[in-house]
């Protein structure tokens, strides 16, 4: 087993360029992939965690670090052998109907892509149908909707009946969240979570999935 | 003009440049998107240089210089009764309330709730007889209103209940169109209306430099009608700007000066401001913090800027993170205000009222911020010098071991040198005991509740009853509370 040092302080700092090039030296010494996730990657990930959690890491190093992590994942994807890893869960994400506000709902994107979970993003003033044209589409675990227009709150309920009336309801967990959202307001349109902010979006996400 | 505007400077003049040149370079080589075909089609004939493909627009150096030409450097924003008629682009600095959130610190319950119609009638009424607050900004949204209404209640309720200028957002042009009907109505027709404009309309770009179509089609309308407007990019940095001041200032110097030149495109002579209502991020957690001191600085810095093309600006100040009334509010918002008001801004919106970021107010904060605002005031109109205010005179006659209590001099002056707080708690000790501790924030709460009562009491509104039933005979939709 190598010394993965370099990698991480490479992925700690975000620096894309040089921890691609740590994982290829990896791979050209032929080491397991799975080594290099799991004492590479994986706890140079945990460090940033503890660095964020003690607030001396701020939210853009540890996005960035989550990046430069799923970068060297691509590039030990052809490696791996089953059950190396798996997605933590796909989230299909937008912003409600005749909403354009998109700041908190692409930090949330970000953030839960960072944990692990694989994102697809349906952009801002999605309609109830095109809700349901996705989730057909990419079929995903968690439906995230964003609205941070008090006015365009009604959309979440429409967009879950809709969801129902498709039939599509019992496959998915909904999550909502947005400035004037609450946590009584989910419970009231019968969503399934509610966060207040991204870093708790990721909580919720792997709650909701039963994952740790 | 104030003779202490104009005072501070956060850039110096070669930094503003740099800035500007840097804005220019983004209009020229990256260009703004616009999400409108028609738009897009329109831009090309009106001279900007269109990639249709991307839906990008860019401004050659040229044609920018020729469309901000066109922008009045000075124009009036009426009033209906002339008392607070203002005048953008005279160097007077101008103080008014903020927009549209969704919560209110409510003083019967102490606890937050949803804003309904009767707050816009009450904060339009406080804004109409509170002096330091110059311009009714709709302050909230009614959400016990169906959404096809809003804008005609909103605009009915500003419009009932005070005669100074009202300025506030429409969600698309049906809107735009409702307000302009309505007001048309009060005005006595479209002319009257476009000569005397008593309202303004808010649109903002969405950082990072894209404009939507909707947001051109309320611009062209307006515009059209000599109704005002702003187009203010809400630029974050840290999100939707760079994390470097400089950086977001640039951009959104790029996005301010699109939607002055873009009006101007579209309606040659359009009275508009330049807009900034710049922020940032607190990156720790990615909380967005409108109260910040960076705010206040980059807003300051904005005005610089559009006065680099002596345009008058809508500029920003007054937020603050904090939840309530209190220490933190009281110095993260006379930072900005004082800031922003020293560099010279004709407005300064979200001056009174706002809390949460931006995202609540409260009645008591707007009776406290209009106090501070005379405060600031007070700091603008600086001390002035002259053989009289110099006082040699009096000082000779006074000599040395004398008072200068009940002299003629004393009394010519004593309203015309000093700000006298009507919030602010001043009495001695004793008689503060006396009169069992009073402050601030319990003055207000009484001045609020007195100031309302008396408006309910004195009737309906400040519109001509006739006028209302013509009103609401044509608009059934007014919901008149
Ligand atoms: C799926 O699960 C989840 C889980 C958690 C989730 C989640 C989903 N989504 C969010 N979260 C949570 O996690 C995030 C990260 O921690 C958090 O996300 P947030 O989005 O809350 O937080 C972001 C990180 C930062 N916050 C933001 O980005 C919003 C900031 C404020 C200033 C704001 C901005 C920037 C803008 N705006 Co708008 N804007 C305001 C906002 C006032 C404020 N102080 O908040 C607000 C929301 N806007 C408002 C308004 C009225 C409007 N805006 C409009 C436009 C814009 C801009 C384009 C200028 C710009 C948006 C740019 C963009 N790309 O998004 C217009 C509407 C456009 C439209 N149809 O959507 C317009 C109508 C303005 C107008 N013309 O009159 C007000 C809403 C009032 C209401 N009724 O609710 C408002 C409170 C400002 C105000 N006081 O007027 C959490 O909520």
């Amino acid at each position: 087993m190598s010394d993965y040092k370099a990698l991480q302080e490479a992925v700690l700092k975000g620096d894309i360029k040089t921890a691609l090039e740590q994982t290829q030296k990896a791979i050209d010494a032929k080491d397991v992939a799975r080594d290099v996730l799991d004492n590479g990657l994986i706890p140079a990930m945990d460090e940033m965690g503890d660095r964020f959690a003690k607030g001396v890491a701020f939210v853009p190093q540890m996005l960035r670090a989550a990046k430069t992590m799923q970068e060297c994942v691509k590039l030990l994807q052809p490696l791996f052998a089953e059950g190396d890893i798996t997605s933590k869960g796909k989230v299909l994400i937008g912003t409600v109907k005749g909403d354009l506000h998109d700041i908190g709902k692409n930090l949330v994107a970000m953030m839960l892509e960072g944990a692990g979970f694989t994102i697809v993003d349906i952009g801002v003033d999605v309609s109830p149908d095109k809700f349901v044209e996705k989730v057909k589409e990419t079929n995903p675990d968690i439906v995230g909707m964003s609205a941070l227009l008090s006015t365009t709150m009604p959309a979440m309920p429409e967009t879950i009946e809709a969801l129902k009336t498709a039939g599509l309801r019992d496959n998915i967990k909904i999550m909502i969240g947005g400035a004037p959202v609450t946590e009584k307001y989910a419970t009231q349109i019968e969503a399934d979570s509610y966060a207040s902010d991204a870093g708790s979006a990721v909580a919720k996400a792997k709650e909701l999935l039963g994952i740790s | 003009m104030n003779s202490s505007a104009n005072f501070y400077r956060p850039l110096t003049p070669a930094n503003v440049k740099r800035i500007d040149e840097t804005a220019r370079q983004i209009l020229k080589n990256v260009g703004v998107k616009i999400t409108d075909d028609v738009y897009l089609d329109k831009l090309a004939k009106l001279g900007t240089i269109v990639d249709k493909d991307n839906g990008i627009v860019r401004f050659e150096d040229g044609w920018l210089d020729e469309m901000i030409g066109k922008a009045p450097h000075r124009y009036t924003a009426y009033s209906r009764d002339g008392k607070n008629d203002l005048h953008m682009g005279s160097g007077e600095v101008y103080f008014a309330n903020g927009g549209r959130v969704f919560r209110i610190l409510d003083m019967n319950t102490g606890g937050y709730r949803l804003t309904m119609l009767r707050d816009i009638a009450n904060t339009a009424m406080l804004v109409d007889k509170l002096d330091n607050i110059r311009m009714y900004f709709i302050a909230c949204q009614a959400h016990d209103l169906k959404p096809e209404f809003y804008h005609l209640n909103d605009f009915f309720e500003a419009f009932n209940h005070t005669t100074k200028h009202v300025m506030g957002g429409c969600t698309d042009i049906d809107g735009a169109k409702q307000v302009h009907a309505l007001a048309s109505m009060i005005a006595g027709g479209d002319d009257n209306l476009a000569q005397k404009p008593f309202y303004s309309i808010i649109t903002n770009p969405i950082s990072p430099l894209t404009i939507e179509g909707n947001t051109l089609s309320i611009i062209e309308y307006c515009t059209q009608r000599g109704v005002p407007i702003t187009c203010a990019p809400a630029t974050i940095a840290g999100a939707t700007g760079p994390a470097t001041l400089a950086g977001t200032l640039a951009q959104l110097h790029a996005e301010a000066l699109a939607g002055v030149a873009l009006a101007q495109a579209l309606t040659p002579g359009a009275k508009v401001l330049y807009g900034a209502v710049a922020n940032n991020m607190d990156l720790r957690t990615m909380e967005l913090t409108m109260g910040s001191v960076e705010m206040g600085m980059m807003n300051a810095a904005a005005v610089q800027l559009a006065k680099l093309y002596d345009l008058p600006i809508y500029g920003t100040g007054g937020l603050t993170e904090s939840k309530r009334p209190d220490i933190q509010a009281g110095f993260e918002k006379n930072f900005s205000n004082l800031m922003v008001a020293m560099t010279g801004a004709d407005l300064i919106h979200l001056a009174a009222g706002m809390l949460d970021s931006g995202n609540s107010i409260s009645y008591e904060q707007y009776v406290i911020d209009n106090e501070n605002i005379g405060m600031i005031q007070r700091i603008l109109s600086g001390i002035d010098v002259t053989d009289d205010t110099l006082a040699l005179d009096v000082i000779s006659s006074v000599g040395p071991g004398g008072n200068y209590v009940m002299e003629e001099h004393t009394v010519d002056h004593m309203m015309d040198q000093f700000f006298y707080p009507t919030l602010g708690v001043r009495s001695n000790f004793d008689i503060w005991e006396e009169r069992d501790r009073p402050n601030m924030l319990k003055g207000a709460s009484d001045m609020v509740l007195k100031t309302l009562r008396d408006c309910h009491e004195c009737g309906e509104g400040v519109l001509d009853i006739e006028l209302t039933a013509e009103i609401e005979a044509v608009f059934p939709q007014i919901d008149n509370i």
